[in-house]
């Protein structure tokens, strides 16, 4: 139940951007000037805040016998983690998940019972908080380090239980029959080598190039957005390794027969025949009409 | 022998005398020198042609080349090659055997990739080449057997390519004969047995690589080659076009003979052209089928397109209404058929038909050797340019999820955007494309009129201000040129008519001194040596050389222009 | 056709010229054509040709600088392809042998993965160097001529006697008199011809023999298996989940028309499920299954987007919305995907009620009425 994977990411400029965000979440991100605009918003968040602290901590006995029983284990006595991931959730998702991660209609849905899985995979591709609501969540730069995410990931999952995050090397699995699988269940719309691909209306189906095993584990665990799930009786954790090996042979694979363009097939082939064949040979006709 | 060897005029060299062996048996010097004789026209724009016959070269050597190794069948094999991500996995003979030819073939894949490279290049100089032609109407009697042998090819050349991109049994190519399956399945009446005959029996059965494969190695480059074969030898008899300019006539050729300017010219294209294949074959990775994984019908990859030159049929299908049309006695029409079937028929209908088209409705029943600029016949022009808009609108919606994907625009909404674009861009273009024709038709007229601008501003004695213009030939009594158009272009500015100092020779760079030049140019003003005599009789097709000879001087006569007036 | 009998080969004085011969060879003796220098003979078999050397520029002086200019450039050109095509002998050659192994495997050293590339600049080189030391050849050190030749229309003299030769020898053949003949001709033509594309009748199959359009392996009680062949427990996925799965029967994963999408729907998608009339029962629970080949194109579907419930075929964009029974809302596609119906069997494993109640697959001619 550790985030600190081997492949994990890790930002070059996350140092900095940690210290501030422990002050003020608002700052620094790559988002910051449309929060600016929206900073008499927040203000006004954070006096809710204030005021909801009170009744969440009322509530929050009653709550825990409410929510779904499985995860009750540490119930009532709230570890330092949580605590803190606590701090951050009501500083960061509440105004689109709730008081009590309960979600809020037309903003944000409820979380509980996403696991950590899900935190894990929202949270650590920059995909939340979210920015601005669009057809669909783009990753960006992580806001929150790895351990904060962990404390975030453990207040989640105290609340309402959920898929955890796999432990272990998760390129632990076959590599031809990742492959096989992979292009089952993956690649209509992540395309045949997880450059992704359009999905209706502006959604789409990202590229997985950049992704860490343990995103690509937990995306696959929790469907985020549009994704479906693959459950674990779906696909067992063994065939998830495989796929992931799969995925990360390939985009980490070079290409033998030259520039990959893309990687997409007819459509930047042709575009290369055109920009670059033909544009040649059209230069090379012009040369040989001109005169000596 | 003894007698040959001292008879007036017998060779003497080693060379000749087995020259005259070999012409004693086959008689050949006569058409040889016919041969050597024969002048072609020298503008860039017919070397089109030329890209497509040196790729279709390349075609038939890498694609024997492939023969060697490729194995069209659809047995199942389990993998057991180079390529350790699909090591093991289930998949026909013609797909693992070209994975072989990628990873254990020496030089397979280099080969392999060339062959694909000069497809693409194929078809794409096939359609530069037909865009030159209908654009200077080079397709007007007596050559509309040639367009239509022309067209026959770009339709030859579509089946030959794809067939060649389903044959390796590829999760990519399998999903475009799965799309392949459902156009047949689509006619009316026969789709059925239509389908049930090219498959063999149901989709996918067990034949259907074993009969691209003949069909792309035997059948349809048989046809292609004989067609070539008539198209250059019609080519030959009726002698190639020409742009207008002077000594060019409906009854001439001008240009370099054969031998040796323009068969060095066009070995060194050829050269050319298998460099620029060989260039993208190594250096640019195509159809990296190893990525796509073997085919299996229950699978599919997002951006999954046929190569360009179907592009514009897949594009069509994804932009035709949801439309079934439903006959009495429950039979119906699918959507499927009328982008697929319908609308290239027509296109290739009105493609093949549009050279007699064209004679019916302008009345031109008369042979052309001579080419036509574009803007001289706008209502064509328009036409061509409307034409390829409508194309563009459906080439691009064949892309439109990678389009859509990669500049974040919603996919629904590029469907719309090709829908909506469809039929009101070729309109537009159609217009625009006439107005400007016009436009560019009157400045000619204008500048034969009036002169060429010569950015001299003169003050009249009452003060009016006017721009001095170099009249091209002679002018009447009012001042106005006398000069008819001719065809050919116009001189525009004044260094085109010998106002500057001629341009400093080279392409690249130059290649003689411009004070040189300059003082060769003052000697030849002073009349020490004469200016580059018949110099109207080059044979670049550049503007430079405007003018004709029949139709009243050449403007430059005597390398400077006469009096400027007002 | 020599006329004269000095030639090899003639047996000499035997073959006199007929009154018919002539042309250049009659007009030029060899003792007037011995005469005659080199450029001379070149023009005049060039006029004999209908060709007239107009105008030619001469290369550059011999000697000069600009020839030695000239030279030198294709010299080097030529010198630069013949380098690169050995180039690409040793590096095609030497693979794996004094230089590194070509064969490129996962992980492998760097020259595998640059062989290809370098294969290809290599001939590229060769070639292009090649194609422009001739270019430039041409350019720089050919002398420029500008030539014309004639161009004749169609000769009236050439189109009268062949035209009499070809009625000539028609009328001789007696083929407008001889009824028999031409029509015994028609008859064995007609004959012919069919005979000679009737073995293509081997390709014609009765796609109607046994309804297999209409049709797949589904049927009642067949188990729905993974692509592995594990059969699948209503418990096994989650909500929002989709799963290809084929029919139990050997080889089911690879027919082609039996893939089927068993799609678990979230509780909000089941409040909207309106399933098309007739098939309200198909589903099992908040399990529904579609066949997975597209009803326009045949594309494998299944671009499944859990929220909007959209499934997104990739080929040409037509999209299914599976709480209206996969009913068609954008795109080319006109038929909704069909369903099929589910239940679960005494071992608590998913099973097909029946097969597909309708053709899956793309739409054909006579499709509604099997």
């Amino acid at each position: 139940m550790s985030t600190t994977n081997p492949q994990s990411d890790t930002q070059p400029d996350e140092g900095p951007r940690r210290s501030r965000w422990s002050r003020r979440p608002a700052e620094g991100s790559p988002a910051a000037a449309a929060r600016a605009r929206r900073r008499s918003k927040q203000r006004r968040r954070l006096a809710n805040v204030a005021a909801l602290m009170t009744g969440l901590v009322l509530t929050g006995a009653l709550y825990s016998t409410l929510a779904p029983g499985a995860q009750a284990a540490d119930e009532g006595s709230e570890s330092s983690a949580e605590a803190a991931g606590r701090e951050l959730y009501e500083r960061s998702c509440i105004s689109c998940h709730g008081e009590n991660l309960e979600g809020v209609p037309n903003r944000g849905p409820s979380l509980i019972g996403v696991g950590e899985a899900a935190v894990y995979f929202q949270v650590h591709t920059g995909r939340m908080p979210l920015v601005r609501q669009e057809a669909q969540a783009p990753d960006k730069p992580a806001i929150f380090s790895d351990e904060e995410i962990d404390q975030l990931m453990a207040y989640v999952q105290a609340n309402g239980g959920g898929p955890v995050l796999p432990s272990g090397d998760l390129r632990d699995g076959d590599l031809a029959a990742g492959g096989e699988l992979f292009r089952l269940n993956c690649a209509q719309c992540h395309n045949f080598v997880g450059e992704g691909g359009a999905l209706s209306s502006g959604k789409y189906a990202p590229s997985l190039e950049d992704a860490n095993d343990l995103e690509i584990y937990a995306a696959m665990l929790s469907g985020p957005e549009n994704m479906p799930i693959f459950g674990d009786n779906q696909l067992t954790p063994e065939e998830k390794r495989s796929i992931i090996n799969y995925i990360q042979t390939i985009t980490d694979m070079p290409d033998p027969g030259g520039a990959g363009i893309g990687r997409i097939g007819p459509v930047s082939e042709g575009l290369v025949i055109w920009v670059v064949g033909i544009a040649a040979l059209l230069f090379g006709i012009f040369w040989m009409g001109s005169k000596a | 022998m003894a007698r040959t060897a001292t008879a007036p005029g017998a060779p003497k060299t080693l060379l000749g005398k087995a020259a005259l062996e070999v012409d004693d048996r086959l008689i050949v010097a006569g058409p040889l020198r016919r041969t050597l004789n024969k002048v072609f026209p020298d503008h860039w724009s017919f070397l089109l042609g030329e890209i497509a016959l040196y790729s279709f070269i390349i075609l038939l050597l890498t694609g024997t080349y492939l023969t060697f190794f490729f194995q069209a069948s659809m047995t199942e094999v389990a993998y057991d090659g180079s390529y350790a991500p699909l090591r093991g996995i289930d998949m026909s003979i013609a797909y693992a055997s070209t994975l072989d030819i990628s990873f254990d073939v020496r030089g397979g894949l280099l080969i392999r990739q060339m062959h694909h490279w000069a497809a693409l290049l194929f078809m794409a100089s096939i359609v530069c080449h037909m865009l030159r032609i209908f654009f200077t109407g080079a397709f007007r009697r007596p050559r509309e057997t040639n367009w239509l042998i022309g067209v026959a090819l770009l339709i030859l050349g579509i089946f030959e390519g794809f067939a060649g991109y389903s044959m390796p049994d590829d999760l990519l190519s399998g999903t475009g004969l799965r799309i392949m399956s459902a156009i047949i399945l689509s006619i009316p009446v026969i789709g059925t047995w239509a389908h049930w005959a090219v498959f063999g029996g149901d989709y996918v059965g067990e034949l259907i690589v074993g009969r691209l494969y003949i069909a792309h190695v035997l059948i349809i480059p048989a046809i292609i080659l004989g067609l070539i074969a008539v198209h250059l030898l019609i080519l030959v008899k009726q002698k190639h076009t020409q742009f207008p300019g002077p000594g060019r006539t409906e009854h001439n050729v001008v240009g370099n003979r054969l031998f040796p300017t323009f068969a060095g010219k066009a070995t060194g294209l050829l050269l050319v052209v298998f460099g620029v294949c060989a260039a993208l074959g190594g250096l640019v990775q195509i159809n990296p089928l190893w990525l796509w994984g073997p085919y299996n019908p229950a699978q599919v990859s997002s951006a999954s397109q046929p190569d360009w030159y179907v592009m514009f049929l897949d594009g069509s299908t994804r932009l035709f209404p949801a439309w079934d049309i439903y006959l009495p006695g429950n039979y119906n029409i699918p959507a499927l058929f009328w982008p697929t079937v319908v609308l290239p028929g027509i296109i290739f209908t009105l493609l093949l038909a549009y050279p007699m088209l064209e004679r019916k409705l302008t009345g031109d029943t008369a042979s052309h050797h001579l080419l036509q600029r574009p803007r001289d016949v706008p209502v064509r022009t328009s036409l061509g340019t409307m034409a390829i808009s409508f194309y563009i609108v459906l080439l691009l919606s064949g892309a439109n999820d990678v389009i859509a994907d990669k500049f974040d625009i919603s996919l629904n909404a590029m469907t719309w955007i090709g829908r909506i674009g469809l039929l009101i861009i070729p309109p537009i273009v159609y217009v625009l494309t006439y107005r400007i024709c016009l436009g560019l038709q009157q400045h000619d007229r204008e500048v034969l009129e009036h002169g060429i601008e010569t950015g001299v501003i003169r003050r009249l004695p009452h003060g009016e201000f006017i721009e001095v213009h170099q009249p091209l030939g002679p002018v009447d009594e009012h001042g106005h040129g006398q000069l008819a158009y001719g065809g050919a272009p116009v001189p525009k500015k004044m260094n085109q008519v010998g106002g500057a100092r001629r341009a400093i020779r080279g392409f690249f760079s130059p290649i003689e001194e411009p004070a040189a030049v300059e003082l060769e140019q003052r000697g030849e003003d002073r009349g020490l040596a004469p200016a580059e005599p018949q110099r109207e009789l080059t044979t670049s097709g550049r503007p430079a050389e405007g003018g004709r000879p029949s139709e009243g001087g050449r403007p430059s006569e005597g390398g400077r222009p006469q009096e400027p007036r007002d | 056709m020599t006329t004269h009998d000095t030639r090899p080969g003639s047996t000499g004085g035997a073959d006199t010229p007929g009154p018919l011969h002539g042309g250049p060879d009659d007009d030029y003796t060899p003792e007037q054509l011995a005469t005659l220098p080199r450029e001379e003979l070149d023009r005049l078999g060039a006029r004999y040709d209908g060709v007239e050397v107009l105008h030619v520029e001469p290369g550059p002086e011999p000697g000069s600088a600009l020839e030695k200019r000239a030279v030198r450039q294709v010299g080097l050109m030529f010198g630069l392809a013949g380098l690169s095509a050995f180039a690409f002998v040793v590096v095609y050659a030497g693979a794996g042998w004094f230089l590194p192994d070509w064969q490129w495997e996962l992980g492998s050293n760097t020259f595998s993965v640059l062989y290809t590339p370098l294969l290809g600049l290599l001939m590229a080189l060769a070639f292009t160097f090649f194609g422009v030391g001739l270019v430039l050849y041409t350019k720089k050190l050919l002398p420029h001529e500008t030539a014309v030749q004639d161009k004749h229309d169609g000769s009236h003299f050439d189109r009268v006697t062949t035209g009499a030769t070809l009625v000539g020898g028609l009328h001789n053949s007696g083929l407008k008199r001889r009824k028999l003949i031409t029509r015994s001709l028609a008859f064995m033509g007609g004959g012919l011809g069919l005979m000679l594309v009737a073995p293509l009748g081997g390709l014609i199959k009765d796609p109607n023999e046994g309804d297999p359009l209409g049709t797949t392996e589904w049927a009642e009680g067949v188990r729905l298996v993974r692509d592995d062949g594990t059969p699948i427990r209503p418990g096994d996925q989650e909500p929002g989940s989709l799963e290809t799965v084929f029919p139990a029967v050997p080889e089911g994963n690879r027919l082609s028309d039996a893939a089927t999408m068993l799609i678990r729907l979230r509780p909000s998608q089941l409040e909207q499920a309106t399933p098309r009339s007739g098939q309200e029962d198909f589903g099992y629970g908040d399990y529904v299954a579609y066949s997975k080949i597209c009803t326009h194109a045949g594309c494998p579907v299944s671009l499944y987007e859990q929220e909007t419930s959209r499934i997104l075929c990739p080929c040409h964009q037509s999209q299914f919305d599976v709480t209206q029974g996969a009913k068609p809302v954008f795109g080319p596609a006109t038929r909704s995907l069909p369903q099929l119906p589910l239940a679960v069997d005494d071992e608590g494993f998913f099973v097909a009620r029946s097969d597909y109640i309708e053709a899956v697959g793309p739409t054909y001619w006579n499709r509604e009425r099997i």
